[in-house]
């Protein structure tokens, strides 16, 4: 029936479609035009669709106030940790669990799914007590540990996708030819699922690098925290400073952006893949 | 698999088959694959399943910033459950925890499934639009929370400025900061946030349908509405079955957001049980207490996952 609609009707859809697109982005718009404002053109009645003004005041002053540079850092050094953690530890489970169909198998994915669903904000409780008694409290190491639960399974679940989708055949050729099983997962299997590896591994980072409940609960020193945190800081009071506000909201997810865009098509498929499956 | 063993013999080579070693013959025998699961199970058990039941043991019992490092702390049984249950504040954040799930389930199913319709329409361009519109659900909470924060700000917010100049309000709304509003802000954020997931998950679904189907309902005379309901909606609903409980579940982890925007006030009146949870636990120190909450919640979570597990593993094996 779509073949019915006329050449007219089908650009009036895109029209609405890009409205409909437009509407739904404002928000992300309006983060970006708020930081270039400068603070009068921010509190001006009628608000301003397009900063009239344009300053980058606001970003100078959450680097060189805010310790911005320092908040990414500790994000980046999180998230990459909690992405190497969670790629090395789901390989083998998630390989095993793509090749052999049992029983136990099938009750090691249900529990590997069901630790997926727990919310941070109901484990923060009994992650800081045990933290807390094994002197793990108020370090980075605790916040990569305990986001790993989060991400750990998510991997497993995304790599075990990945590798169902590799033929076996590859690999039995690969045994028929002398390789043993572990040079033919190294040489054959890994090498054809480097883009399943570099999917999975963006999407950990990016929930690793947005997480916010395990590091606020598991360490009270600000030089410490990531920059979901240091924006919390900014945006938790009733009253904020809405234009350096929004700069560090900006910054935080211009990198989430890229990602996404150079991403996009990838990340849908592998996502709708891994939460139906 | 196993039967690639054979390999294992080979007369031609014996200086290759005298290399292999000790972990050669043991990653190639069937033993290896509980090995390999291990890593993943071990750390599962130790970071997820051991919180969990010391989450159950600590609501049993009495927990204080004193006996926190101890491991033998007085047992007392459902006390704190009994406690919490009479407390005033449990029946509001019932009826919170009720109304948030429940507006976010229908919200961002009925809104994901009138997304996807209008992009499932060949148009030029629908692929990428519909693809902008999912940039939203990979932003981190505390961002969304922040932005939101902003669009929602009595003076100088965007909304309120649109709801004047539209004539909707004479003076400004305190979405936040107005106990009757602030549980609808939260959940205007959190749809937001959760409907380009709804979309995408049935945008999958409607490509499913196959095209015979509207073609065969078209020619027996059925209008788009009658097709929608007699032909998408029912072949939907395994889909939107599945959907719901993935928004009850993700709609738990809301906890991000409600904080960044209203910290589950003013006077709880955007509390819900997370928020409780984590409230009692780090800004009353009632360990015990957050602990109880966690559980109660945690059991819910649960209960929807396996239901929903079964009902994906039904459909798989038809």
């Amino acid at each position: 029936m779509d073949q019915l609609l006329s050449t007219p009707k089908r650009w009036m859809l895109t029209a609405l479609g890009l409205a409909i697109a437009g509407c739904y982005l404002f928000p992300v718009y309006w983060m970006y035009a708020s930081s270039l404002k400068p603070s009068f053109e921010l509190n001006a009645s009628p608000p301003t669709l397009v900063p009239h003004a344009p300053t980058f005041a606001a970003y100078a002053w959450i680097f060189t106030r805010e310790n911005m540079a320092r908040y990414m850092g500790n994000s980046l050094v999180i998230a990459s940790a909690v992405t190497a953690l969670s790629l090395v530890l789901a390989t083998g489970a998630a390989y095993a669990l793509s090749r052999v169909r049992s029983f136990w198998m099938d009750a090691v994915l249900v529990g590997i799914m069901l630790s997926q669903v727990l919310p941070p904000a109901l484990l923060a409780t009994p992650m800081f007590v045990i933290f807390r008694q094994i002197d793990l409290i108020n370090t980075q190491t605790a916040v990569v540990l305990a986001t790993t639960t989060k991400t750990l399974p998510f991997a497993v679940v995304m790599l075990r996708t990945t590798f169902a989708q590799i033929p076996v055949e590859l690999e039995e050729a690969a045994r028929v030819d002398g390789c043993t099983r572990l040079s033919a997962f190294l040489r054959i299997t890994l090498p054809v699922a480097r883009i399943g590896y570099i999917v999975v591994g963006t999407l950990v980072f990016l929930l690793a690098y947005g997480e916010f409940v395990y590091p606020v609960s598991l360490v009270n020193k600000n030089e410490l925290q990531p920059a979901t945190v240091g924006l919390y800081g900014f945006v938790g009071a009733d009253y904020s400073d809405w234009g350096n506000a929004m700069a560090f909201a900006s910054v935080v997810v211009t990198p989430v952006i890229l990602v996404f865009v150079l991403l996009q098509r990838r990340i849908v498929s592998g996502l709708t893949a891994g939460a139906i499956k | 698999m196993t039967s690639i063993d054979a390999t294992a013999a080979r007369p031609g080579r014996p200086r290759a088959a005298m290399r292999r070693g000790v972990l050669d013959r043991f990653t190639d025998s069937t033993a290896i694959w509980p090995v390999l699961v291990a890593a993943t199970a071990l750390y599962l058990i130790a970071f997820v399943g051991y919180p969990v039941l010391y989450t159950i043991i600590m609501s049993l019992q009495e927990v204080s910033v004193g006996n926190l490092r101890s491991l033998s702390r007085p047992w007392v049984g459902f006390d704190n459950y009994t406690r919490l249950f009479a407390d005033p504040l449990f029946p509001l954040v019932l009826r919170n925890t009720v109304l948030f799930v429940g507006l976010n389930v229908v919200l961002q199913c009925a809104g994901g499934l009138a997304v996807a319709l209008f992009f499932q329409q060949r148009f030029p361009g629908a692929s990428f639009l519909r693809g902008l519109v999912l940039a939203g659900w990979i932003l981190p909470p505390l961002v969304i929370g922040a932005v939101w924060k902003w669009l929602l700000a009595s003076d100088n917010g965007v909304l309120n400025y649109a709801l004047a100049s539209l004539g909707h309000i004479a003076k400004p709304v305190y979405w936040l900061s107005d106990p009757a509003t602030s549980l609808l802000a939260v959940t205007m954020a959190n749809v937001w946030f959760g409907l380009p997931f709804n979309m995408i998950l049935l945008a999958a679904g409607l490509a499913g349908i196959p095209r015979e189907l509207y073609e065969a309902a078209a020619i027996d005379g059925a209008g788009p509405v009658r097709r929608f309901l007699s032909v998408t909606l029912p072949l939907l609903r395994p889909t939107l079955y599945a959907l719901v409980a993935l928004s009850t579940i993700y709609t738990m982890r809301a906890f991000d957001l409600i904080w960044t925007m209203t910290h589950g006030g003013p006077v709880d009146s955007s509390n819900i049980f997370p928020v409780w949870s984590y409230k009692l636990s780090f800004e009353v120190f009632d360990f015990s207490g957050g602990a109880a909450i966690s559980t109660l919640m945690l059991a819910v979570v649960f209960v929807v996952a396996v239901a929903y597990l079964r009902s994906v593993r039904a459909e798989q094996s038809l």
